[in-house]
This record gives structure tokens, sequence and C-alpha cells, in this order.
């Protein structure tokens, strides 16, 4: 979401400013959970993916609100290991792209 | 899309579970109880502790994938039966699996009507499983909460109080751990006495919503009340648990694979080695078993079926038995370690691009020993595409029955080159795991498209130390109804093709002096026999292969079983002789072996490569048939999988044969 390339350009347009809080606000809003960082919590937003899957997911306790973080890379950097309400999780990449968190 | 809701029946308890004799006639009434739980609350832990293992199950390594029942153990008061659902992930039930437990809990099946339902819950994962527990609750049956996992919970620091959440929840709560047995009696108790005076079920939990992102926010403000919650943020959690940190090291980027690698092979060589002195002990056991049959009975046709038909067939399965047992053994501590699922997750990638699931090792694992438990134990796998690609490619994993098939031809192929055979044979159980990421590949590119989705979110639960007896009792238990399962058909299929290597029309006994009777299996009776009939009329088809009619009645031999390959050899090649003695007669007459009328020799170099990718891939195994059949539920399925098999080997081989003598290999 946030593209840090062409962020060292942006002091030096024209529009600085309002593309600046733009980003931020990006930043602010949520994003998918394979743009999140290792060993951080992140509280979810919602799930965008199939219904029944997305059903089972929640049904497993990624509920909104709840907060979640990614805790474990694995070799070949999928699935991804997740600590929600207590327990561990493993996702795949695909399942970990329907949950947004912020 | 289905979006199905929960459905409430309205059936009263009255109607659904006879209760009412209770009162009149206490005695005679005995309970019907269900365990119900999502998949690794524990209820097999303690299902085991409740029956004392000795329970009927058709449950194999990985989970409670089918229904297994019990009879509550003696010192728990009057008999109970019990049945272990299998676990719920969602109440949406999207597996056949599911959809049976949700139909008993809902009082929709007319074999199995629960008078009362133990909700197995994992402490650790209260807010989860009381979601389920809420969705048992609303169906009406009487229920009792059984928590398990507390040790894990002390060891964090935590603690429950069980009356404080049971009084929040409107509900009994009992701590109990199956593998101990503590608690469990007061489980039974509290079981009975809620089965007695069922109907309150206006209970905090059956309130509940179903709609999770409702559901989980009520549970919260439940477990609040009864200061159960442990509130603390996702980080906190996660940090510097034992848990964590061998996870660290065993999910480690790059020391993950090696460890894995190595206790993947620990497992295999414990396989091989550890079981070969049992082995030789049972397969000895019972030849001397058959000798003493053939003493003891009056010699008839109908001891010589019993010694060598029924006792060899029964001892054909019972020497995989030491394999059976050791594999199910360590399988059981590694899934209650906690480490199995670490594995999947490993290995979900790569399968995953074949077409296959995470959970796909462990029955490609078990492949190495035996097809059979592999194929039960692919149940575990979720969804029915990547169920039906392992079961697919399970026949080609190298079985061990394989083994005296390839030490026979590999030494008649370099003849006292031990080294060499060693490597060769190495290499075909490496080549063995490449042909099945083949054919899952091609498959699934080609032929079983992907259609769904397939999920893994997998929970990874805290690791914990295995008890050995528990472990002990569901080995036990495992290996034991592994045993009922592949026995039976091979006992079958062994007497018949028994019969048909001994009867045969025109058979011709030797002229011998009174008194003296020649036993029935000898080569000369072989030679006319239904088998040898079969074997001669199949000869056309044999000579691409470059072997004989008496290698294609070992070949059709093989299919009860394919170590009986070699003992049909020994029969149709003239061997005679002790066991000792017998492997280098039979290796010199096959050296010496022609084709009738023709100074060409049977096994020669081509012919023996071909041979040995024969039974490479070929699905000779009957048994492995049968139970992908009811494993499937498809007879086309396993009749397709046997003609896909038999046929490529059969292809491949005579073309091997038949380009290597284009290349000046005889």
């Amino acid at each position: 979401v946030v593209d840090f390339a062409r962020l060292w350009f942006y002091p030096f347009s024209a529009g600085f400013k309002l593309k600046f809080i733009f980003i931020l606000r990006l930043k602010e809003s949520s994003m998918s959970l394979l743009d999140a960082k290792r060993n951080r919590a992140y509280r979810i937003k919602g799930l965008e993916g199939p219904t029944d899957e997305c059903r089972r997911l929640l049904d497993l306790g990624l509920t909104p609100g709840e907060e979640m973080a990614i805790v474990q890379s694995v070799p070949f950097g999928d699935p991804l290991v997740v600590v929600v309400r207590g327990m561990r999780l493993a996702l795949r990449r695909s399942e970990a792209a329907w949950i947004r968190v912020e | 899309v289905k979006s199905s809701p929960v459905k409430i029946t309205n059936a009263s308890p009255e109607t659904v579970s006879p209760l009412a004799p209770v009162a009149t006639e206490p005695a005679a009434q005995q309970l019907t109880v269900c365990l119900a739980g999502v998949p690794n609350a524990g209820k097999t832990a303690l299902m085991n502790g409740i029956t004392g293992g000795s329970f009927y199950t058709a449950n194999y390594p990985g989970a409670t994938v089918t229904l297994s029942r019990g009879k509550s153990r003696a010192e728990f008061g009057p008999q109970i039966t019990l049945v272990d659902l299998p676990g719920i992930h969602s109440t949406a039930a999207t597996t056949a699996d599911e959809k049976l437990s949700c139909d008993v809990i809902e009082g929709r099946n007319p074999s199995i009507i629960p008078d009362a339902i133990i909700i197995v819950v994992d402490a650790t994962q209260l807010e989860r499983h009381l979601k389920f527990a809420s969705y048992v609750a609303k169906q009406g049956k009487p229920f009792v909460i059984a928590l398990t996992m507390v040790d894990l919970l002390a060891q964090s620091g935590q603690s429950i109080n069980t009356t404080k959440l049971g009084a929040a929840l409107g509900a009994t709560v009992i701590a109990v751990d199956g593998r101990t047995g503590w608690g469990i009696d007061e489980l039974i108790t509290e079981l009975r006495r809620v089965a007695a005076e069922p109907g309150n079920n206006q209970d905090a939990l059956a309130v509940i919503d179903d709609d999770p992102v409702k559901a989980y926010p009520e549970i919260e403000r439940l477990l609040e009340q009864s200061g159960s919650l442990r509130r603390g943020r996702a980080m906190q959690l996660a940090a510097d648990t034992f848990t964590s940190r061998l996870d660290s090291i065993v999910l480690h980027r790059w020391f993950g694979f090696p460890i894995f690698f190595l206790i993947l092979g620990t497992i295999f060589a414990s396989i091989f080695w550890a079981a070969r002195p049992f082995m030789d002990l049972i397969d000895w056991g019972f030849k001397q078993l058959g000798q003493l049959s053939l003493q003891v009975l009056p010699d008839s046709v109908i001891s010589h079926f019993i010694a060598e038909g029924v006792l060899g067939g029964v001892g054909s399965v019972a020497v995989f038995f030491p394999q059976i047992i050791i594999l199910f053994f360590l399988m059981t501590l590694l899934e209650d370690s906690g480490y199995l699922s670490r594995g999947a997750a490993l290995v979900d990638k790569p399968l995953s691009h074949l077409g296959l699931h995470g959970r796909s090792f462990v029955p490609m694992l078990s492949g190495y020993a035996c097809a059979i438990p592999a194929v039960l134990a692919s149940r575990t796998i979720p969804s029915k595409r990547e169920r039906l690609m392992t079961i697919w490619i399970l026949p080609l994993m190298s079985c061990s029955a394989r083994l005296p098939v390839y030490a026979l031809l590999l030494a008649a192929l370099l003849p006292g080159a031990a080294g060499k055979a060693g490597l060769a044979l190495a290499t075909i159980y490496l080549a063995s795991l490449f042909a099945g990421a083949l054919t899952a590949g091609l498959i699934s590119r080609f032929v079983m498209r992907k259609q769904t989705t397939s999920m893994l979110a997998m929970e990874l639960p805290l690791y914990r130390r295995p008890l050995l007896k528990p472990a002990l009792r569901i080995t036990w238990s495992r290996a034991s109804a592994y045993l009922k399962r592949a026995g039976t058909p091979i006992i079958i299929i062994s007497s018949i093709l028994w019969l048909l290597s001994n009867f045969g029309f025109g058979s011709r006994q030797p002229d011998l002096p009174e008194g003296t009777r020649p036993a029935l299996v000898t080569s000369s009776d072989l030679d006319h026999s239904f088998a040898a009939q079969l074997g001669q009329t199949m000869e056309p088809a044999l000579h691409p292969m470059g072997v004989d009619w008496r290698v294609g009645v070992g070949l059709i031999s093989a299919f009860a079983a394919r170590e009986v390959f070699v003992s049909t050899m020994a029969i149709v090649f003239h061997v005679a002789g002790d066991e000792d003695s017998q492997q280098e007669g039979l290796l010199e007459n096959m050296r010496t072996a022609t084709f009738p009328n023709s100074e060409q020799r049977v096994f020669t170099t081509s012919s023996i490569v071909g041979l040995i990718i024969f039974f490479f891939i070929s699905l000779q195994c009957l048994s492995t048939v049968a139970v992908v059949r009811s494993e499937t539920g498809s007879w086309r399925f396993a009749a397709l999988q046997l003609l896909f098999y038999t046929g490529i080997g059969y292809a491949v081989s005579a073309a091997t044969v038949q380009v290597l003598r284009l290349c000046g290999v005889s």
C-alpha cells in the first residue's frame, strides 16, 4: 500500500503536502495481513474473501476487533504462523490475504 | 453461496431421548453419551480415559475421524455407551464427518440418539470452544462440559475456577485429564445427574448468537463474569512461551526442514531396523504353526488349505504388524506432542503445488510401511479433492511388501554386489517419492482441476510431553483396528489364490507308492492349476516384458500381497529345501531358467529391470483396492486406480525391456 520508493520523490514534487497526507491515511486504514510486519500486533478490521471460507475463519475466532500477530516465519514464507485468541494458527498466504487488519 | 444457519430442532428432550423410564426402572436404562468438540480438544484422550482404551473404532493417525463406540469402565458404575463424534471445525458443516456430528447433536440421526452430550472444551482456548458449546447447548440435549488441557493452563500460570465458570455459563463444568483419568469419575457422576433431569436449557450458553461476529463478544462477557478471560495483547500471549521458543527452532527458515527430515528419517529407520527381528520372529512362528497344523490335522485338502492358504494369508498380514505398531506409536507420540501439525505446516507449500495438502505427508510416510493404514490416515485431509489425490498416489509409495521382491530381483540382477544392490534399493525408494509427486502434479494439472478453494487454517496446538501409557493404548486400538480391516480381505484373497494355484482341470498327481502322498503344492501340480492355465493364457502378453508364464503365475499370486511373489517363484522354479537354502537355490534356478524349447534365458538384465519397474508402478495389492473402495465409497475410483497403475506399470515395463534390448542389453 505504501510505496516507499516513490515516497522519496514526494518532497520534491508539487503536490507534496497533499499526497503525503493521502499516504498517511492509507497507512492508517486497513491493509491485508500479508503486508503486516512480523511480531507486531494488528487489529482485525474484517474479512474479504469467499463466503464459506471466511465463515470458517470467523468460526476460528478471527472476528473484527480482535488482535492478532504474525509470530513466525516458516521456510518458503508460507504458511504464516499467527497468534489470535491465544491460539497459534497456520494460515496459507492466500487465506491471510482475505484478512484486513489495521 | 450456501449459508446454512444452524437449525434448532424443536424436539423436546422427552421425545428425543426416552428418559421417562429412568424413574420407573433405573437399572434397565443404559445411557448413551456422545463426546463432541472442536478438533484437538482432547476427545480421543478422554474417550480412552473413560473406556480404558477398549473401544471399537476405525480410527487412524491424525484425529478422530470416524465414530468410535465404547463402554465405560466398570469402576465408573453402571455401564454407559460412549460415542466419540468427529471433531467439528465449523457448525456450517462442510465435510461428511462434520455433517454426521451435527446430525447426531441435532437429533437427526436415527441410529445414534444420545441421552446426554459431553462437550469437550480446551481450557487454553475457551472462547472458540465455548462457541461450539453454545451450538450444542441450543439443541436441547442435557450436557456436561469437560474442561481439558488444564495442565497446560497451569504451565503458563493461569487457572480457571470451574464452579465460577459453570455458574456464568449456566452449565456443569468439570476439569478432567483423559490421559491420567483425573476428574473422570466426577464427570460421570455429573453426567448421570444431568441426564436424569433434562430440560434445563435456558442457560447463558444457549442464548449466544450463531453469528460468530456477535457470539465472540458475548462469550468474552461471560468469561469476564467468571474471571476466566485472559485479557492480554496478542503479542504478550505469543511472547516467550515454551511453545513459541520451540516453534522458532522447528519452523526455522533454515533449520525447519533439516529437523523435519531428521524426524522423518528416524521414523523411517525404526520402521525398518527396529521391526526386523520381530518380523522374522512372526514369520518363523507362522511357518512353524503351518507345519504343526499339517502334522496334527489329518492329511487332507482341508489341512493344506488351513496351513498354506489361511495361515499363510494371516502370516502375510501379521508379518507387517511390528512395523505398523512402531509407525502408529511414533505417529501417536508426534501427534500428542504437537509436532505433527508443524510438519504439516512445513510441507504444505510444496505439497499444495502438487494439488495435495500439508496433512498429506502423514499418509505418504505411512505408505512406506503399508498402503492400507496410509489410505485410512488420509481421512484427516479436509478437502475431498486433496484426499482423493493423496489416496491416488499412495500405491506408488514403496511399501514394505515390495522389499522382499526387490531384494530377490536385485540379488539376481547384481549377483555378489550387495553394496550396489543397496544403492539401487535406496534409489528405488527415492524414485517412488518423485514418481508420486510427478503423478500428483500431472493429475492436478490435467485431470482433477481445482474446483473449490482448499484451506489450511490449521491450529498449531501447544507443545506438551506425550505420556507413554495413553500413547500405547491408542497405538494398540489403532493397530488392532488395522489388523481387522486389512486382515479380512488379505485372508479372503489369499485363500482364493491358494485354491487357484492348487486346483485345476486335468490335474496330475505323480504316481507314488501307497501311503506316501506328495505335498499338495508341487510344481507338477502347479503346472496344471488354474493359476498356471491363466499364466499360460496370458503368456503372449508377458513376452513384451521378456518373461515366461511361470513369472506370470508369480505376478498373479502377488495380487494377494506382493511378497507372495517370492514364495511362488520358489514353487514354480522347483526349489526345495528349507528357508535358508531356498534363496540360494532359487537364485541359481532363476539364473539357469530358459524359455521352453529354446536356449534363451528368462532372467536377463533387461527382463529383471522390467520386473522391478513393474513392481514399482503397478498396484499389485487387492487389499489396498478393497480399502480404497471402502474409504472413497466408489468402486469406480478403486477400479480405475487398479487399472491405471497396473496398465501403466505393464506398459512402462514392456517399453523399458524393448528399449534395453534394442540398445543391446540382453
